[in-house]
């Protein structure tokens, strides 16, 4: 057995004994202690709903409140501390340890080290200048390849590497046409649409991957239930942006021509340092895409998991800069993979001191509406949370307490499941109603300002609630009637 | 795949917008546009008498023998009676309104052997007129070679990129199966200077700094010569064009390509439009090739 192999055996063993650690405390817990750890909970939201005005980074907020949690939690609760029952073996590990999802951890670090690595070769800058100069310098062809690609890129990279590549080419595209004056409207439109192609697939956003990993949503299954709500939310979405923006094609034939060689000027193999390592990255995310969407039918792989999937690739990538790979480790978004630990820890410490049970049964309420009603509401009240705070919480708190609710007959809720559809969809279209509810947005508008371009909030709001309000009601629709 | 929080929450502030902002920009290359120079009338200026300035004429046509291809070129020739003074000669220029002037430096002065000004002349048309100026070897001075046909023509700058029009003069006056020589000259002095500024930035790398501008601005300036060289063919232009890029100190570094090259004319730009003087190095070079014809833009 690999040592992998045996990491994750171990973790999933660990898991597991937390889970019945956690049962076996159940309705131990008095109400009071549950109240003072839900006011925990509530401070940590607030903290990151505030974080821009804290000033501190997303790791070292939950991290405290870990700290905090775990301290109270070891006080005022039982939690499960080992040995683990481990394939037959007692191991000893810290009681935050098994908290940790470390599958999803594994998904993120693996993924984006390897699309680090691929970005490299210039093959995303290639395909980015291949539309720019197919476009022909056309405003509304440009909205709409730049549209499309801002989809595909969020689906298969992550939301915010794909509106920073857009985005840019965007800005530097304008302005070499000299249209300036689209730009925030461009730039509005492809914001809003990295959270339509983040639903794609399992793991173009981390709602997703939490709630899908949850809910054992296959990569394939995911991608067939999600990609009719893409394609007409992006369609619906770009033909509101050309008109809410005025965006039109160019007036005559001498107008394209000018356009058509400003645009030729662009060269698409500039970034490209290497023709070798340029087909070979192209064809490791061809494999990259393919395995990840057949890691669950793979035998021995699907074992190992995702995780394993992304890490694994990103390693055989690094061989190409194999002297220069801390420069890669630095640029891993440590932040990022320490907030989702510490978040982890958290929630596991909210599950053993009752408080997801408590707004279990606020959700259970709400459910109860019945199933149209019921989901709908979910969907919208995920929506809403997710534009003022960050979705990733909510989406694991809400992947536990829905994975907790069984179904009137006592089985298990089905991948198939409204319910799990609603929060996926609601967490990540809530991101389209302000510029802090997601972070591929906040891009969006950093790269406004850059350009000298003035959006506040309210303007955002203002400006993209058509939007959001189009794309959720079409995604209940579709939730409610579709999936 | 991760959609939460600040974009500097994932290391993404200005800086790596920034980044993706200037691999797009790299990729936007500036492409040359190729137009054909018409010149239709050429007005020789000499200070000499009418027969001199006449067998000056001469000479200017045996230099600019290129400009017969497929032009009918309208020439005047005046001598040293028909002007006396700058605003003289800038009324009888307003009045022939030419395309090219040629003439000589230090015009109705002793002061031509002493290589320190250009003569009033030559100061006061370069900045008033918007007409190409050439500037041909004073008739008196003795030549190491004979003015020929332009069969070498060395266009030069510090920075060529997007100057379609330097280029398409030197094309135009590059006789048939000549070579156009485009030569780029960074100023090495400038680049230590910023380079010096760049190495007391402790969050600069400074000897990745200097390596990065050095090929950078190598890069761009190969990739529009390049650009030059493919619409000049395509344009069916019958000369051959090369590039030379080069690092160094300005004036040193064009007097050795001009010898180098043996260039039978050499093209520059001399407007600025901060100053009303010549621009930039064009007024030491102007002063010290005297033995080259200098086509001034």
């Amino acid at each position: 057995m690999s040592l992998r192999v045996l990491a994750t055996t171990v973790v999933q063993g660990a898991e597991q004994a937390a889970g019945q650690a956690a049962e076996h405390v159940a309705g131990e817990v008095p109400m009071g202690i549950t109240l003072l750890f839900a006011g925990v909970l509530v401070a940590l939201i607030v903290s990151l709903a505030l974080e821009e005005k804290l000033h501190a980074k997303k790791s070292l907020i939950v991290g405290l409140f870990a700290i905090v949690a775990l301290l109270l939690g070891a006080i005022l609760l039982p939690l499960p501390y080992g040995p683990y029952l481990i394939g037959g073996h007692e191991m000893n590990m810290p009681v935050y340890i098994p908290a940790i999802d470390w599958g999803v951890i594994t998904i993120i670090f693996g993924a984006s080290l390897f699309v680090d690595v691929t970005s490299r070769s210039g093959l995303f800058t290639w395909i980015a200048i291949k539309l720019t100069k197919l476009s022909g310098g056309d405003p509304v062809r440009i909205l709409w390849l730049y549209g499309l690609m801002t989809v595909v890129f969020s689906a298969v990279l992550n939301n915010v590497t794909a509106m920073i590549i857009v985005g840019s080419l965007t800005a530097v595209s304008l302005d070499k046409l000299g249209r300036n004056d689209k730009l925030l409207g461009f730039l509005l439109v492809e914001g809003l649409l990295t959270n339509i192609g983040g639903l794609l697939t399992l793991i173009s956003s981390v709602p997703n991957i939490i709630v899908g990993t949850a809910a054992n949503i296959s990569f394939v299954a995911f991608f067939l239930k999600a990609w009719p709500f893409v394609v007409v939310a992006t369609v619906a979405t770009l033909l509101l942006g050309a008109k809410l923006f005025g965006i039109e094609r160019l007036a005559d034939e001498q107008a394209r021509e000018e356009a058509r060689s400003l645009v030729s000027g662009f060269d698409e193999n500039d970034g490209i340092e290497s023709r070798g390592f340029f087909w070979f990255a192209t064809g490791m995310l061809v494999l990259f895409i393919i395995a990840i969407a057949t890691t669950s039918i793979m035998p021995y792989v699907s074992d190992l998991g995702m995780g394993f999937v992304a890490m694994a690739f990103a390693v055989v990538m690094l061989i190409r800069y194999k002297s220069e790979v801390d420069q890669f480790y630095r640029t891993v978004d440590w932040d990022l993979l320490g907030f989702f630990a510490a978040l982890f820890v958290v929630i596991n410490v909210m599950e053993h001191a009752q408080v997801l049970g408590l707004i279990g049964q606020g959700v259970e309420r709400i459910v109860a509406l019945g199933p149209t009603l019921g989901t709908g509401a979910v969907m919208i009240s995920t929506a809403a949370f997710s534009s003022v705070t960050d979705n990733i919480p909510l989406a694991a708190m809400l992947a536990k307490i829905i994975a907790g609710m069984p179904l009137a007959d006592g089985m298990i809720r089905p991948p198939t499941d409204p319910l799990w559809w609603a929060v996926i969809f609601g967490a990540n279209l809530g991101g389209n109603i302000t510029p802090i509810g997601s972070a591929s947005t906040l891009v969006a508008v950093t790269i406004i300002h850059k350009h000298g371009l003035k959006l506040s909030f309210g303007g955002f709001v203002s400006k993209a609630l058509p939007f959001a309000l189009m794309q959720i009601a079409i995604a209940v629709v579709f939730v409610l009637f579709v999936v | 795949m991760t959609d939460s929080g600040s974009p500097e929450h994932h290391g993404i502030g200005f800086s790596k917008v920034d980044q993706f902002e200037s691999v797009f920009r790299a990729a936007a290359k500036v492409r040359f546009q190729y137009s054909a120079v018409e010149v239709d009338s050429v007005l020789v200026v000499s200070d000499r008498d009418e027969r001199e300035a006449a067998a000056f004429g001469d000479r200017v046509r045996s230099l600019l023998g290129v400009l017969g291809r497929g032009e009918n070129i309208r020439w005047r020739v005046t001598h040293g009676g028909e002007y006396d003074s700058v605003p003289a000669l800038l009324e009888l220029i307003e009045a022939e309104r030419p395309g090219l002037i040629c003439t000589y430096r230090h015009l109705h002065s002793d002061s031509w052997q002493w290589p320190y000004t250009l003569g009033e002349y030559i100061d006061v048309l370069t900045q008033v007129t918007t007409t190409p100026i050439m500037v041909l070897p004073h008739p008196e001075q003795q030549l190491e070679r004979h003015v020929r046909r332009t069969k070498v023509v060395v266009a030069m700058t510090d920075h060529l990129v997007g100057d379609h029009e330097l280029v398409n003069w030197a094309a135009r006056f590059t006789d048939e199966g000549g070579r156009l020589v485009l030569a780029n000259v960074e100023d090495a002095a400038a680049l230590d200077r910023f380079i010096e500024t760049v190495g007391k930035i402790p969050s600069i790398d400074t000897d990745n700094a200097r390596e990065a501008i050095a090929d950078r601005l190598e890069r761009d300036t190969h990739d529009y010569m390049d650009s030059c060289a493919g619409e000049i063919t395509r344009a069916a232009v019958p000369i051959t064009v090369e590039s030379v890029i080069v690092q160094g100190h300005h004036l040193t570094e064009y007097i050795r390509l001009v010898e180098q090259h043996e260039a039978d004319l050499l093209v520059m730009n001399t407007k600025d439009e901060d100053q009303f003087a010549m621009h930039g190095l064009a007024y030491p070079l102007a002063i010290q090739v005297r033995s080259v014809p200098l086509l001034l833009l």
